[in-house]
């Protein structure tokens, strides 16, 4: 019976001894191996079923893969003194697991260490700058066409020099400096800002006032847009009312005055026979259509009524 | 059957009952369950199934049975190629019952932003995503999810950044939203993440809530525009067509003056040569009937016959005519 116990025994030891002695690393995963907490051999960066001396020596895990770093939303003050508040993001990832087990070992240090460098890089350039660099990356708004830019103010009219783009590249940099330089094994893949925003409540209602002064400003613009077109149509209506009733009018009286000239060309051409009787009958019609009713008569003595009036009663 | 058994049997050798089961077959079954258990599986259409063996990445499989060594030697990881994923920023949307309800998301600040000419709107938007290399997405990048909505905030944020408000209010929405999924490809490829973003939409985009109203007052100020010049050329078309109605109208009544005047003219004409040929034959006869025949008619309205020397005109306003009051004074002066 002690036999059998023995023999259990002496399975159950083995197997743990074998359980302990083989590790998997997954995909995504690297692991050292420290023996006496002090790192023997090489980093395991590939993935596969691996040995190592059971008991004496142990095995941490790191990951291989990219990791994030979100930071606390920022207060910080730009070049023309605007409080703006930045929460920015990166990616890192543990290149060396030696080196990081030596300097850093747990990923809360690592996140930690990340905040102090990421945090005072961003904080270091976006000071550096103007509110717009911090929000633009190009000059696209400054090169639109003019009635687009009505409504904006003066400070957003500035064309930009560095831009947004560039700053990220130089909190990058800075960033990459540091953690090269403090020699963690890690590597900071790409820094991001992830949202900016004025800060306070009362430069935000500031910022709400004046979208409101600016679009007051485009709705004066349309107005009076409106109340001018509108002036320009009636004045072209006018004009061309005027247009319209002189051209009738002129056409009217040429044709009225050459109708009168044929008119007068046919009275000249058939009067021109006799002038002396036309001049007779045309007086003699006039008197009838003139003398109706009672009327004083006053007749010079050279008017053919009374050169007619002597013959007649001179004659008999 | 167990009852006879137990009555048949004496009580101490009972447990020899047990000890005669097939104990060899009975592990040779569990072994066989755990071993199909752990070795089969299936990979659904529109999946992919990864499989590692001691923890590396050895074979792809796709949709189907498949067999892989058992007792955890091998592991497979499955993942949807063919689903469309969908991230909601600046809203969440919640299925209640039949009822799709919006909600606002966890972090207030996540739809405000800053445009280029410094102002604040409001933006909410979605990204459609797949996953098209699982192995990247599984073991390359550890939080996919989260890198996806962490860059989509950081672009969508300097886009916006690029713009003015209405530039994303109005007319810049499609390009933005095609910019954000330009970049927002570029990075994740840059960072090897193994997921294609299938659309960017932007939502609802909307000023903050104080500048709301200013923002109706440009449309009304717009529709008010749009009303004056309206209306200006209500008046304009209103007046222009019956003028040129009106310009035809005198031109046809000169042209009826024209006709008239000259027919006139003609008859008049006609008459005089008709009545003058007649005159020639016998001239004074036709003088004196014509002469006598105008005094009948005209003398019974005369009252008065004054006769002047032709140089005597200074006269007229010393004579006192009466009964002339209303009436009309007849003066012939010499042709």
């Amino acid at each position: 019976m002690i036999r059998w116990i023995g023999l259990a025994v002496l399975v159950l030891g083995a197997l743990i001894a074998v359980s302990d002695s083989a590790f998997v690393i997954e995909e995504g995963q690297q692991a050292i191996i420290t023996q006496f907490g002090r790192i023997v051999g090489r980093p395991y960066t590939q993935a596969g079923l691996y040995w190592k001396i059971p008991f004496i020596q142990k095995v941490f895990f790191f990951e291989k893969r990219i990791l994030e770093w979100d930071g606390d939303p920022d207060r910080i003050p730009t070049l023309d003194k605007k409080y703006i508040f930045i929460d920015s993001t990166a990616r890192w990832r543990i290149t060396d697991p030696v080196q990081f087990f030596m300097t850093l070992r747990t990923m809360r240090n690592a996140v930690d260490r990340l905040n102090d460098i990421i945090d005072s890089a961003v904080r270091d350039q976006i000071s550096q700058y103007t509110l717009i660099e911090v929000v633009r990356s190009t000059n696209h708004i400054t090169q639109l066409p003019p009635e687009q830019l009505v409504s904006m103010s003066d400070e957003a009219r500035i064309p930009i020099q560095v831009g947004h783009d560039r700053i990220l590249e130089a909190i990058r940099r800075e960033v990459r400096s540091q953690v090269e330089r403090l020699n963690y094994g890690i590597e900071v893949l790409d820094v991001r800002i992830k949202n900016m925003n004025y800060e306070a409540e009362e430069v935000r209602r500031k910022v709400y006032d004046r979208m409101i002064a600016e679009r007051n400003r485009i709705a004066a613009l349309y107005l009076s847009e409106g109340r001018g077109k509108k002036a320009e149509i009636e004045g072209e209506m006018q004009k061309k009312l005027q247009q319209i009733r002189s051209q009738a009018y002129q056409k009217a009286q040429e044709i009225r005055g050459k109708a009168d000239a044929e008119a007068i060309r046919i009275y000249a051409e058939a009067y021109g026979r006799d002038p002396e009787f036309f001049a007779f009958l045309r007086s003699m019609e006039a008197y009838r259509q003139v003398v109706q009713g009672n009327h004083t008569l006053i007749l010079t003595t050279d008017s053919p009524l009374y050169q007619y009036l002597k013959r007649s009663t001179a004659r008999p | 059957m167990g009852e006879r058994w137990e009555i048949l049997m004496p009580r101490q050798y009972r447990w020899r009952r047990w000890v005669q089961l097939p104990w060899g077959w009975i592990a040779l079954g569990v072994v066989l369950v755990w071993l199909s258990l752990t070795s089969l599986f299936t990979v659904e259409s529109g999946e992919v199934g990864l499989v590692l063996r001691f923890g590396r990445f050895v074979r792809e499989v796709g949709p189907g049975l498949h067999w892989k060594l058992p007792f955890g030697i091998e592991r497979v990881y499955k993942f949807s190629t063919e689903r469309i994923f969908k991230e909601e920023f600046g809203f969440r949307t919640r299925t209640v019952g039949e009822r799709t309800e919006y909600s606002p998301p966890e972090n207030p600040e996540e739809p405000v932003m800053l445009t280029g000419d410094l102002s604040i709107v409001h933006v909410e938007w979605v990204v459609q995503y797949r996953i098209v290399d699982p192995f990247a997405y599984r073991f390359r990048i550890a939080d996919p999810k989260k890198t996806l909505r962490d860059i989509s905030q950081a672009v969508v944020r300097k886009v916006i950044g690029d713009r003015t408000v209405d530039e994303v209010l109005t007319y810049g929405r499609e390009e933005i939203a095609d910019e954000v999924r330009r970049l927002m490809q570029a990075i994740l490829d840059a960072y090897g993440a193994g997921l294609r973003i299938e659309t960017v939409r932007l939502q609802n985009v909307q000023p903050p809530d104080p500048v709301k109203p200013a923002f109706h007052g440009v449309n009304q100020a717009k529709q008010e525009q749009e009303r004056l010049i309206n209306e200006a050329w209500e008046a304009y078309n209103r007046a222009i067509p019956q003028a040129e109605g009106e310009a035809k109208q005198t031109i046809a009544q000169a042209e009826g003056y024209a006709i008239e005047v000259v027919n006139r003219a003609r008859g008049d004409a006609e008459r005089f040569r008709a009545i003058w040929e007649e005159y020639r034959r016998a001239p004074d006869v036709t003088r004196q009937r014509i002469l006598l025949e105008t005094l009948a008619e005209v003398l019974p309205h005369v009252q008065q016959v004054l006769v002047l020397d032709p140089e005597t005109r200074s006269l007229v306003p010393l004579l006192s005519l009466p009964a002339t009051t209303g009436k009309k004074a007849a003066s012939e002066e010499k042709p």
